[in-house]
């Protein structure tokens, strides 16, 4: 209800007071009662559970942050901030690498049972293959044929692969503190170690949805849980993990209490038709910082156009999406609506292919690798990168700069130090004379380069003709190879392109992803791209655990790869976050979640108390 | 008939198998379902790609994959119907099933206010040739034909929510204001009526005065921030409404119908007072359902009692009255409701975007004016462009048949103007518009994409064209189109059986 405001102007003027005395004491709740927000997200809640395959959404991650407590999470600074309140991780010893996880005592699920060694064991059951015993199989007309091993066998759809990741704890994690702790052992040393295992949703429920006519207490099926994992229970594990991959999807509001379980500030209390949902304070929370607003409500508004109107009227508080320049005009002159040009976790970047036979392989010259090189620098001296910015990004988002690393996210100390070093600074400018130079040395009179790029969409094609337009100043013909399936195209037709322009999301700042992309063999090195110092980096890099030459490592890499003339980073997809001034500490974040990353500390202002 | 429904269907389905076919290997071809995959950095993307492609079954050839969809809703008659997985692994029985219920709530209501303003306009003008309001309806519908549907809906949300919203604040008219308003609405009234010289002044005169006194009205009393009724209006306007009811049923020369109208009036009005402890008693939607039957019941009884010689027409007049007057009672109802619901959005009464407030709490009567709150723009949105439409075809349509012999003879014999218009006139002019309406009507379902992606609906547009993004979700694109052309098969269908019912000479064989 948002009926009773002299509660709210009560309870800012005791915050207020509670600010003022140096409030420090951490157990007190600072819900305002009677407060509540509603904020405009352009997709709707699918799933609850976000470690799944399916359900990995930056809309079911930004509901499931909110509900949920973490062992940490990323600031608007890309930094990487513990939640020991929720509880500690601690590296026990490098080699091998074991980490133990203990929540504290008092944490608990909105259904009163302590979060715990049960929870965190489901996390490595279903982010593991160690306890998948089946795979579906499929005959030539694509029908499943092992149903009825599959029905009994054990299958969490978590997407976890062999030998990757958290699956290198290949023995089953060991409990203590009286279950609430955690022990796992990494068989070999894992850089992204921090960021790969978070809890999900709880062990208890799953087990309570699986099982529904044995009426498990909360504890029992903890217990029930956790032996059958230890015992490798195949026969109980299957249900539950049927449940884990299943049963958190849905639309409405589900029946059944389990599936809305939360260990952090919020529980989700109303959900509707993929309209909104509704999240409430919990009132026995008190691991973490203490939400202000006692609802928030996340509306489904997909037209960003409609989001700032709504804006306008008042009927959300906070908006959030890709700009056009009408838009971003019609925000600046919205009395009351502050706001903030937030890039995406999307960049733009060009990527040439060096092993498919056209202009930039080595082959062509008769396996001459350095003329081959020289034709690509010539290209990608053409490239205008600074012109794409400035005539497609800036009118979007005036301050718009070049993105500078392949391997860093803009605003984390290694990529200033990428931007220092200019791993790809001969490139900034356009040098014609420098590319005519380059293609006289090389021999190469006149070279077509077939530009693979998203033939539907329209800055795209924009950036394809600035591309061409200035390559035919240096004699490089470049052929329009827009398709509607580049993103097929990419892996499927190596031999239909010599450069590809498109984006690549980076939700995360795990050091290692970028192996799969510049590695020989590589699942996103579509290009052939291989060079002995730079995969023995990445070797390096998933055993080096000390940030600092982490950061040394992929410093190196990036300058490599500008030397290689394989690949060049263009611009962040611009992005804009508006909000109401009614609201105060909205500070719009880089990564995933995004302007929801310090919901706690969001208020409603004095004005809106009023 | 039977046979004649059977064969329709028949055929309709048959067209459908081989249009779906046609579409599912078309619409595979217009993007690529694992679109969003293709650009993920994340480690694990080919287990990623790999249980897509178990789950949606892409390593099968697309024409092939058709006949397991198929098979999926052939499996109807084993009890096992399914349309197949979304691409986030979601039924798509139940994507589609809220969808379709969000459609239809913006729709219906749409397309009911569309047919009848639409055919009363389009007729009055074809009854007013070449009059001044003729020249402004043309212009106007041309005018709103011509407008794209999204820049309505933001003139609307800019205009008719933000603007009005901002007049609640203070709202107070300018007098100027009040002086063109009231220029223009007498203008537009003198047009409607007609007539030459004086009367055409008179009528000029009056609705000016009456329309500023009204106005005036509204200001002094403050009615836009706490509006309610109450008797004496719901009288006033009552009686109002019981004469023209009974001039276009009956003619006002029938005494009879008029006194049961006006009778209606009166026990509604007298109803009011002990109306509103039963409202605060059991506010829910069961007690309107049955007095909204009630009052066509007591209309029904007073029209049979009054009518002596000629029951029927006169019981059909009180009982359009009654129920009409009903509706002003249940209006005066909300309006007081109306300051409560302000205060709880804040406000800002007129919504947006979506279909309801979030976790807005209250009686009945608050959701009751949460929905129209919701739906107002939206529907005002529909409303203009297809009303444009209709206006243009009852116009066209009712000219024609006005100048047919039969019409002629009609007024030959010395029926009143009314009878030819409304009884021999209106009927046959009906029946071209119910062929663009049952069009209409399937076109809607699946074709308020714009309006429901600018007003955030949740309804079957905005589920198509998310089907259409990237990734593709073939599954889901076919739900809609399967919905789709059902409606359109199931309308033309009935155009064909309204026809009959229109027009004896045309049977259905």
């Amino acid at each position: 209800m948002k009926i009773k405001r002299i509660a709210v102007v009560a309870s800012v003027v005791a915050v207020a007071a509670l600010a003022l005395s140096g409030c420090s004491v951490p157990k007190t709740s600072e819900v305002i009662k009677g407060t509540s927000i509603s904020v405009a997200w352009n997709d709707p809640l699918q799933e609850y559970n976000t470690l799944s395959a399916t359900g990995n959404s930056a809309a079911n991650n930004n509901i499931s942050y909110m509900a949920n407590s973490p062992f940490n999470y990323y600031d608007d600074k890309n930094k990487l901030v513990k939640n020991t309140e929720f509880g500690t991780y601690t590296v026990e010893k490098k080699d091998p690498l074991t980490v133990k996880y203990t929540v504290k005592e008092g944490v608990k699920w909105s259904d009163g049972v302590q979060v715990g060694a049960a929870d965190m064991m489901m996390t490595w059951a279903a982010l593991t293959t160690h306890l998948n015993n089946v795979e579906a199989e499929y005959d030539a007309d694509g029908n499943i044929t092992n149903q009825a091993a599959l029905d009994k066998g054990v299958f969490f759809n978590a997407g976890a692969v062999k030998g990757q990741g958290l699956d290198l704890v290949s023995k089953t994690p060991t409990i203590s503190d009286n279950n609430r702790s955690v022990t796992i052992v990494y068989d070999k040393p894992f850089v992204d170690w921090e960021l790969s295992f978070p809890i999900g949703v709880s062990a208890h429920g799953t087990v309570q949805l699986a099982y529904p006519d044995k009426k498990y207490s909360g504890d029992a099926a903890n217990k029930a849980f956790i032996k059958a994992v230890q015992d490798k229970d195949y026969t109980f594990l299957s249900p539950v993990a049927k449940s884990w991959s299943n049963d958190y999807k849905f639309l409405d509001m589900p029946k059944e209490k389990q599936k809305l379980l939360s260990d952090g500030p919020y529980v989700v209390t109303d959900l509707k038709d993929q309209q909104f949902v509704t999240l409430t304070a919990r009132k026995d929370y008190t691991w973490g910082p203490s939400p202000k607003y006692q609802k928030i409500t996340v509306r489904v508004v997909g037209d960003p156009q409609a989001q700032i109107t709504a804006l306008q009227n008042g009927e959300v508080k906070i908006a959030e999406g890709q700009p056009t320049a009408d838009l971003l005009t019609q925000i600046k002159g919205l009395s009351g609506v502050k706001y903030k040009a937030a890039t995406e976790s999307t960049y733009e970047h060009i990527d040439l292919q060096v092993t498919n036979g056209g202009v930039f392989d080595p082959k062509t010259y008769g396996g001459d690798a350095a003329k081959a090189q020289l034709v690509r620098e010539a290209f990608l001296k053409t490239v205008p990168r600074q012109d794409i910015v400035d005539k497609l990004i800036k009118p979007l988002q005036p301050d718009a700069v070049l993105r500078a690393s392949l391997q860093f996210v803009p605003g984390t100390p290694g990529y200033d130090a990428v931007k220092k070093e200019g791993a790809y600074a001969q490139y900034d400018k356009v040098d014609i004379e420098g590319a005519k130079a380059d293609l006289a040395k090389a021999g190469v009179t006149s070279p077509k380069v077939r530009f693979l790029y998203g033939k539907t969409n329209t800055r795209r094609q924009q950036e394809f003709e600035l591309v061409r337009q200035s390559a035919a100043l240096a004699g490089i013909t470049v052929i329009d190879g827009g398709s509607e399936t580049w993103g097929a195209d990419l892996s499927s037709k190596p031999n239909a392109y010599d450069a590809a322009l498109f984006g690549w999301q980076a939700t995360s700042l795990a050091v290692a992803q970028n192996q799969a992309n510049y590695t020989p063999g590589g699942l996103n090195n579509y290009y052939g791209w291989s060079d002995k110092a730079l995969t023995a980096i990445y070797d390096k890099l998933s055993t080096e655990t000390d940030t600092a030459k982490q950061d040394d490592l992929l410093v190196q890499a990036d300058k490599i790869i500008g030397q290689q003339a394989w690949s060049v980073p263009i611009f962040q997809f611009p992005g804009v976050t508006a909000w109401s001034d009614t609201v105060t500490n909205v500070k719009p974040a880089f990564l995933a979640p995004q302007y929801f990353w310090n919901f706690w500390e969001w208020a409603p202002s004095k004005a809106a108390a009023k | 008939m039977l046979s004649f429904i059977i064969r329709r269907l028949g055929a309709s389905i048959l067209v459908l198998l081989v249009a779906s076919f046609l579409i599912y290997n078309l619409a595979s071809l217009a993007g690529d379902p694992l679109g969003d995959l293709r650009g993920s950095t994340a480690p694990n993307k080919a287990a990623l790609i790999a249980a897509r492609i178990d789950q949606l079954q892409l390593n099968v050839p697309t024409p092939l994959r058709f006949f397991i969809w198929l098979s999926g809703i052939l499996k109807v008659f084993i009890g096992q119907f399914t349309l197949g997985d979304s691409v986030n692994g979601h039924s798509v029985i139940s994507l589609v099933g809220s969808s379709a219920a969000n459609t239809l709530q913006l729709v219906t209501a749409a397309t009911l206010l569309a047919v009848i303003f639409g055919v009363a306009i389009g007729m009055s003008t074809a009854i007013r040739q070449y009059s001044g309001y003729d020249y402004t309806v043309t212009f106007l519908s041309f005018l709103f034909f011509s407008l794209p549907a999204f820049w309505v809906a933001v003139l609307l949300k800019l205009y008719v929510a933000i603007g009005f919203n901002n007049f609640l604040g203070s709202p107070v008219i300018s007098p100027l204001s009040i002086t063109v308003i009231s220029l223009v609405s007498g203008f537009i009234w003198m047009s409607i009526i007609g007539g030459e010289g004086k009367p055409r002044l008179i009528v000029f005169g009056s609705a000016t005065v009456i329309t500023a006194a009204t106005l005036g009205f509204l200001v002094v009393t403050d009615w836009f921030t706490t509006p309610q009724l109450g008797p004496v209006l719901i009288a006033v306007l009552g009686a109002l409404t019981a004469v023209m009811v009974t001039s276009l049923t009956t003619g006002l020369s029938n005494r009879r119908a008029l006194y049961a109208a006006l009778i209606t009036v009166l026990i509604g009005v007298a109803l009011w007072y002990p109306l509103q402890f039963l409202f605060a008693a059991f506010p829910a939607f069961w007690l309107l359902g049955l007095l909204g039957v009630l009052s066509i019941v007591v209309g029904l009884a007073v029209g049979y009692f009054m009518g002596r010689d000629d029951r029927w027409p006169a019981a059909r007049t009180a009982a359009i009255s009654s129920f009409l007057v009903g509706l002003l009672v249940l209006a005066d109802r909300l309006m007081r409701s109306w300051p409560d619901y302000v205060q709880a959005v804040g406000g800002r009464p007129i919504a947006t975007v979506g279909a309801n407030t979030p976790d807005l709490g209250g009686s009945i009567w608050l959701h009751m004016i949460d929905s129209y709150t919701h739906l107002l723009l939206p529907t005002m949105s529909l409303i203009l462009i297809s009303l444009a439409g209709y206006t243009r075809y009852a116009r066209a349509s009712l000219l024609e048949v006005m100048n047919q012999d039969y019409v002629r003879t009609a007024r030959a014999k010395g029926l009143t103007e009314r009878t030819v218009v409304m009884r021999h006139a209106f009927r046959n002019a009906m029946i071209p518009i119910i062929t663009v309406v049952a069009f209409d009507v399937g076109g809607l379902i699946g074709g308020a994409v714009i309006t429901e992606t600018i007003f955030a609906w949740r309804g079957m547009g905005s589920l198509f064209t998310g089907a259409l993004k990237d990734p593709l979700d073939l599954n889901v694109l076919m739900a809609v189109f399967l919905i789709v052309g059902s409606f359109a098969i199931v309308f033309n269908i009935l155009a064909d059986l309204a026809y009959t019912a229109l027009d004896p000479r045309i049977r259905v064989s």
